[in-house]
C-alpha cells in the first residue's frame, strides 16, 4: 500500500479537474489529481470540441452565455495552440422559426455575446456548401478546441508547478474522521494496489460522476447524466462552426475540428454515466438534421459516432434535461450538508472550465488560509506539440482586449494545415505512423516515452492516432509494434534512454493490447458502419486476419489480460455499449 | 462486339479472363480499379482450417455445404485452376510452390503462423515447420513491417527467432518510403550488395533470414538468390501491410499474359449498369470522363468482389445491393443483423457473407432460384455462401471459381 500526503486532492481528470489542479499549483498549494481513466476519459474527451461563443445560450440560459463569452476570450489568450479560430455562424434555415432571430440578437446584446449579422451571400461565399435557402446569418466568436490537448497542457503546467497527476486511479472510499473528510482510498488500476491519499481538502470535479463521489461522503448531489451522441463526418464540409438559429435542439450544430466535421448532438437522460449506448435513431437524427445545414451531408462517410454524458446539475425539478441550466455550481458540503473537507464543482461547459476552477480554488484557498490570487488567466499554457506556429492571426474580428489578459501576446491558433506544415518542414513523410492524421513516429514515440501514455488508447488521445478514415487499420499495428519495442528496450535512440528498465515485457502482452484496442474500436464502429466505412472495416479484416493472422496467435493468458497496459479493460472504466 | 466481357480485375476476374484467352477468346476486362490482389498477401489459400490433406478438406466441404462456392466448382476445377496458375507464374520466373497435401505455416509480420497451400518460391524458406534459427530483419523506414514484434511472437510459440533492424543503404533520390519504393530499391544490385553485407554481419547462427515482401518487382527470385549468396543464409519474404508487392507482381504477370493473348484491360472503367432483354444481358455501361461507355458482348463474367472489392455495397438504411448489374443478393436483413459483437468473432460477421447465389453453372439466381441472366457467370468474392477471409480461402476460391466460370463461358460460346 502506498500513502500520499497532500493539501488538496482533486477527483476527476476532465477539463474542470485539470483546471482546478493547475490553479492550485499556480497558487503554490500542494495538490494531487486522481482520475479513474486517462485524462479526458469522461465527458471532456467525448464532446464535439466547440469553443462556445455563448450564442447557443443567449435566450435560454443567459448566465451561461455571459460566462462562455468571457471565458472564450480568456482561452483564446492562454491556449490558442489548442484552439482553431474557425468563427461561428447562427443561421435561420427554412425549418426554423423566423421570430427567434430577433430574440437571439437581443439576447446577445443582453449577455455581452459579440454578434454581427452578415448577408446570406457573404455566408455562402465563406461556406459554399451551406444550405442556400437560409434566410438570416449571424456571426459569432465560436471556435473549435482540441480538448485532449487542452487537458494535457493544463496537467503538464500543474506538474511543472509541483502537482501530481495519477491517472487510472479509481476512488474506492473516502476517509472520514467525525464530520470531516480526510482523504481517499484509491486503487491504482494498473497494479491493483491500494493508494491512501491523506489531504486537508477534496475538490470533487468528477463531472457526470460527481454524484457517485458525493455518495461516498454520504451526501446527495444530483447530477443528471445527459447523454449526447455525435457523429464525425469524413469530410470537413465547413470551415466555420455553424449553428441552427433556434432554441437548443438535437443536431443543431456542425463543428469543423481538425480533419473532420462533427454533427451534434442529442440529449437523452441516462440513469448511469457508465452505461449507455448509441442508438440508431440518434445517428439518423444527426444526419437528417445535418441536412438542414449542409444539404447532402448525410451521403458523406460517417467516421464514427460516440456519446458523452453532460454533467447537468439539478437542484430543482425540471421537465426536460435540456431545461437544466448549463451554468455551473459550487457546493460547499460544510454549509450545505455539514460535511467538512470537501467541495463539489458541478455542471458547466468545457468553455467555462477555467472559471469554474478559479471559483472552486478561491473557496479552497480561503479554507486553507492561502492568500495567493488566481493566475490561470494570466499565464499561457505550455505549448506541447509546438502548434500555432508559422501562420499569422486570421481572426475575422479584432480581439476584444481584456484588462486582465491584455499583456498576453496575440493568439497564435492551431490551424488546419499545420500538421502537414510540420511534416513538410521536417521532411518526415517517411516517418508517418498514422497517415490519416499525419502522426509521425516521433510524436508516437514521444507519447510513449514521456511516460504518460500507458496504452494505445492514451496514445490515440495524445496524438490523434487512429482517428482518421482508416480507423486504425494501418497505424494500430505500427503503434503496438513501437509500444512493444519500447517495452522491450529496443526502441532506437535517442528515445532509448527513456525506456523503462526491468524485465522485458512478453510479446503476448502487446498482442493482448492489440486485440483489446481493436475490440474497443469495433464497439464504436458498428453503429455507423455502412457504405465506404463498411468497406474500410473489411479492409481492416484483411489486414488483421488475412495478412497479420492476429486470430491465429495464442489466446491471451490471464497474465496478459492483467498486464498494466490492459488497464482500459478494468471494470471501473470499461464503457458498456448496448447493442444497436 | 467481343465474345466475352469480364468485369473485375481481381484474381477471379484475371483467372476467368485467362481461361477465356486459353480457349481462344479475346476478352475485354473492365474494372473500376485494382482488385484485392494489391491488398492481400499473394499466397494461394485454399482452406485455412485444414489440418491435413486439402483435397480431403475441400471434398468434405463440397459434400457438407452445397451452397459454398467450392461446391460449384468441385475439387477438380480447383486443382486445374491451380495447375494453370502455377504454369503461368512459372513461365514468368515467379514460381509458386506448395501442395494440396498440407498447408504450410508461414510467419506473418505480427509473428503468427499463417496456413497457406501455395506460395511464391520467395516465401518458401519461411515454412516454420522447417528447422533452423531464424533472423527477421527490416528497416525503420518501412512502417509496414516490425521485425522485433514478429520475432518475439514467433519465439513465444517455440520458434528460434530474433528480430533486428538494418541501416538504410545510401539512396540517390528522395523517396516516400512504402512497400513499392522499397521493392524498387531492391531491384538495384548496389542496394542489395549493401543489405547483403549487413545481413551477413547480423546473421549470427541464423540459417534463414526473413525480410519484408518487398524484394523487387522485376525479378524477385533473382533478388532472393543474390541476397542468399551475399548473406550466406536462406532468405524468404514475409507479407507486409498493403499495398502488397506479391499481389502487385501477380497482377502484372496476369496483365502481361492476357495482353499478349489479345485480351484488353481497361482499368478506371466502373460498370454502372447493364441492359438486358429476354433473360440475356446485352450491354453494360461503364463510367468514363465525359460520358458513359457502352460495351456489348455475348457472354459476361462478373467478378467484382464482395464488400471489400466493391461489388457489394450498403447504406445506412440497411440496403445491400450489387453494384454493376443490380443482381439480387443473399444478405442479412437489417443493420442489426450485420455484425457480431466481437471483432475477432470466429464465425465472422454476417454482412460479409452477402453475395450472389448461383446455380451449378455459376449463373446468378433470384430469390425464387430462377436464373436472372443465362449468359452471365459469377466468380470470386461476389458469390454468396462464404466468408473467404474467415475461411482463409480468398485466393483459392477466386482461382477456382474464376477458372470454372471462364471455362463454362468459353464452352457456351462454342
Amino acid at each position: 500500500m502506498q500513502t500520499i500526503n497532500t493539501d488538496v486532492l482533486v477527483i476527476g481528470g476532465g477539463a474542470t479537474g485539470v483546471g482546478v489542479l493547475r490553479d492550485l499549483a499556480l497558487r503554490g498549494i500542494r495538490a494531487v489529481l486522481v482520475e479513474k481513466g486517462d485524462l479526458t476519459h469522461g465527458t471532456s474527451g467525448r464532446y464535439h470540441g466547440l469553443l462556445h461563443s455563448g450564442g447557443r445560450y443567449v435566450v435560454k440560459d443567459p448566465q451561461s452565455a455571459t460566462e462562455c463569452a468571457h471565458e472564450n476570450e480568456v482561452l483564446r489568450r492562454i491556449m490558442p495552440h489548442c484552439l482553431e479560430d474557425t468563427g461561428g455562424l447562427f443561421v435561420v434555415t427554412p425549418a426554423d422559426d423566423e421570430s427567434y432571430a430577433d430574440r437571439f440578437v437581443a439576447g446577445c446584446r443582453a449577455t455581452s455575446v459579440p454578434v454581427n449579422e452578415i448577408s446570406v451571400r457573404e455566408a455562402l461565399r465563406r461556406e459554399p456548401l451551406l444550405n442556400p435557402r437560409i434566410s438570416r446569418v449571424f456571426e459569432v466568436r465560436d471556435g473549435s478546441a482540441d480538448s485532449f490537448l487542452a487537458a494535457h497542457v493544463n496537467a503538464e503546467d500543474a506538474v511543472r508547478h509541483g502537482a501530481q497527476v495519477c491517472t487510472y486511479h479509481v476512488v474506492k472510499a473516502l476517509m472520514r474522521e467525525g464530520d470531516r473528510i480526510t482523504g481517499a482510498v484509491c486503487e491504482n488500476m494498473r497494479t491493483g494496489e491500494d493508494v491512501h491519499i491523506h489531504t486537508s481538502y477534496i475538490v470533487n470535479a468528477a463531472g457526470a460522476w460527481a454524484g457517485k463521489i458525493a455518495e461516498l461522503a454520504k451526501v446527495k448531489v444530483t447530477v443528471v447524466p445527459g447523454k449526447g451522441t455525435m457523429v464525425a463526418m469524413n469530410h470537413r464540409v465547413l470551415n466555420t462552426v455553424v449553428n441552427r438559429c433556434k432554441m437548443p435542439a438535437d443536431g443543431d450544430i456542425i463543428v469543423p475540428i481538425r480533419t473532420v466535421a462533427v454533427i451534434g448532438t442529442t440529449d437523452v437522460h441516462v440513469p448511469d454515466p457508465d452505461v449507455f449506448g448509441i442508438e440508431a435513431w440518434e445517428v439518423e437524427r444527426m444526419l437528417s438534421e445535418g441536412e438542414q445545414l449542409v444539404p447532402g451531408i448525410s451521403r458523406a462517410r460517417v467516421l464514427r459516432a460516440w456519446a458523452g454524458v453532460r454533467p447537468l446539475y439539478k437542484d430543482q425539478d425540471v421537465a426536460d434535461d435540456r431545461d437544466i441550466p448549463r451554468t455551473y455550481k459550487l457546493l460547499d458540503h460544510e454549509t450545505r450538508d455539514g460535511v467538512k473537507g470537501m467541495i463539489s464543482i458541478v455542471g458547466g461547459k468545457w468553455t467555462t472550465y477555467r472559471m469554474m476552477a478559479q471559483e472552486a480554488v478561491d473557496a479552497v484557498a480561503q479554507k486553507l488560509g492561502v492568500q495567493a490570487e488566481c493566475r490561470t488567466h494570466l499565464e499561457p499554457l505550455p505549448n506541447i506539440g509546438d502548434w500555432g506556429q508559422g501562420k499569422p492571426v486570421t481572426s475575422g474580428q479584432a480581439v476584444r482586449p481584456l484588462t486582465s489578459t491584455a499583456d498576453l501576446p496575440p493568439p497564435a491558433y492551431f490551424w488546419m494545415g499545420e500538421p502537414l506544415a510540420h511534416v513538410e518542414a521536417a521532411d518526415s513523410y517517411g516517418n508517418l505512423i498514422c497517415e490519416c492524421e499525419l502522426v509521425t513516429r516521433d510524436r508516437v514515440v514521444q507519447a510513449i516515452t514521456t511516460g504518460r501514455a500507458s496504452n494505445i488508447d492514451d496514445i490515440r488521445r495524445d496524438t490523434r492516432l487512429g482517428m482518421g478514415p482508416c480507423q486504425g487499420g494501418f497505424c494500430t499495428y505500427r503503434a503496438v509494434a513501437l509500444w512493444n519495442e519500447f517495452k522491450r528496450g529496443t526502441l532506437p535512440a535517442p528515445s532509448q534512454a527513456a525506456a523503462s528498465g526491468g524485465e522485458p515485457e512478453p510479446a503476448s502482452h502487446s498482442v493482448a493490447l492489440l486485440r483489446h484496442f481493436l475490440q474497443e474500436r469495433w464497439k464504436g464502429l458498428t453503429a455507423i458502419t455502412w457504405g465506404d466505412q463498411l468497406r474500410q472495416a473489411r479492409l481492416d479484416e484483411i489486414i488483421y486476419l488475412d495478412t497479420l493472422g492476429l486470430d491465429l496467435l495464442p489466446a491471451p493468458t490471464p497474465t496478459d489480460q492483467n498486464a498494466p497496459e490492459m488497464v482500459t479493460a478494468h471494470p471501473a472504466i470499461a464503457t458498456e455499449y448496448h447493442a444497436m | 462486339m467481343r465474345d466475352t466481357v469480364v468485369i473485375g480485375a481481381g484474381l477471379a476476374g484475371l483467372m476467368g479472363a485467362l481461361a477465356l484467352a486459353d480457349a481462344g477468346h479475346r476478352p475485354l476486362l473492365l474494372a473500376k480499379g485494382q482488385g484485392a490482389t494489391h491488398w492481400t498477401s499473394g499466397t494461394i489459400d485454399v482452406w485455412g482450417a485444414a489440418d491435413g490433406s486439402l483435397r480431403e478438406a475441400i471434398t468434405g466441404l463440397v459434400a457438407s455445404n452445397p451452397q459454398h462456392p467450392y461446391a460449384r466448382t468441385g475439387f477438380a476445377s480447383l486443382e486445374a485452376a491451380v495447375a494453370r496458375f502455377r504454369a503461368l507464374t512459372e513461365a514468368a520466373r515467379y514460381p509458386y510452390v506448395g501442395s494440396f497435401e498440407r498447408n504450410v505455416l508461414l510467419p506473418t509480420a505480427l509473428g503468427a503462423l499463417r496456413p497457406a497451400a501455395f506460395f511464391p518460391a520467395t516465401m518458401a524458406a519461411g515454412d516454420m515447420r522447417l528447422p533452423g534459427p531464424v533472423l527477421l530483419a527490416g528497416f525503420h523506414e518501412l512502417r509496414d513491417f516490425f521485425p522485433p514484434l514478429a520475432a518475439a511472437n514467433l519465439a513465444a510459440q517455440g520458434i528460434d527467432a530474433r528480430g533486428t533492424y538494418l541501416n538504410l543503404p545510401p539512396i540517390k533520390r528522395k523517396l516516400d518510403f512504402n512497400t513499392r519504393s522499397f521493392a524498387q530499391l531492391f531491384d538495384d544490385p548496389a542496394f542489395r550488395e549493401d543489405v547483403g553485407r549487413q545481413l551477413r554481419a547480423a546473421r549470427g547462427d541464423a540459417t534463414r533470414i526473413g525480410l519484408p515482401a518487398v524484394l523487387g518487382l522485376k525479378d524477385p527470385l533473382a533478388v532472393v538468390g543474390h541476397l542468399q549468396q551475399l548473406s550466406g543464409a536462406q532468405v524468404f519474404e514475409i507479407p507486409t501491410l498493403p499495398p502488397s508487392m506479391p499481389g502487385v507482381r501477380l497482377y502484372t504477370i496476369f496483365r502481361d499474359a492476357l495482353v499478349k493473348a489479345g485480351a484488353r484491360i481497361q482499368i478506371g472503367a466502373e460498370v454502372l449498369r447493364g441492359a438486358a432483354a429476354n433473360g440475356k444481358l446485352n450491354a453494360v455501361f461503364s463510367a468514363a470522363a465525359a460520358r458513359e461507355q457502352e460495351h456489348h458482348a455475348s457472354t459476361w463474367l462478373l467478378a467484382t468482389g464482395g464488400i471489400a472489392g466493391g461489388g457489394v455495397r450498403t447504406d445506412y438504411t440497411g440496403a445491400v445491393w450489387e453494384t454493376a448489374l443490380g443482381l439480387p443478393l443473399r444478405a442479412p436483413t437489417g443493420r442489426g443483423e450485420w455484425f457480431a459483437p466481437r471483432f475477432l468473432n470466429e464465425a465472422g460477421h454476417p454482412i460479409y457473407q452477402a453475395g450472389i447465389a448461383t446455380n451449378e453453372q455459376l449463373r446468378p439466381l433470384d430469390e425464387s432460384d430462377t436464373v436472372v441472366y443465362k449468359n452471365v457467370a459469377i466468380a470470386g468474392a461476389a458469390l454468396a455462401g462464404c466468408d473467404p477471409i474467415r475461411e482463409r480461402c480468398y485466393s483459392g476460391m477466386a482461382l477456382a471459381t474464376g477458372w470454372h466460370a471462364g471455362q463454362l463461358l468459353a464452352g457456351a460460346n462454342e
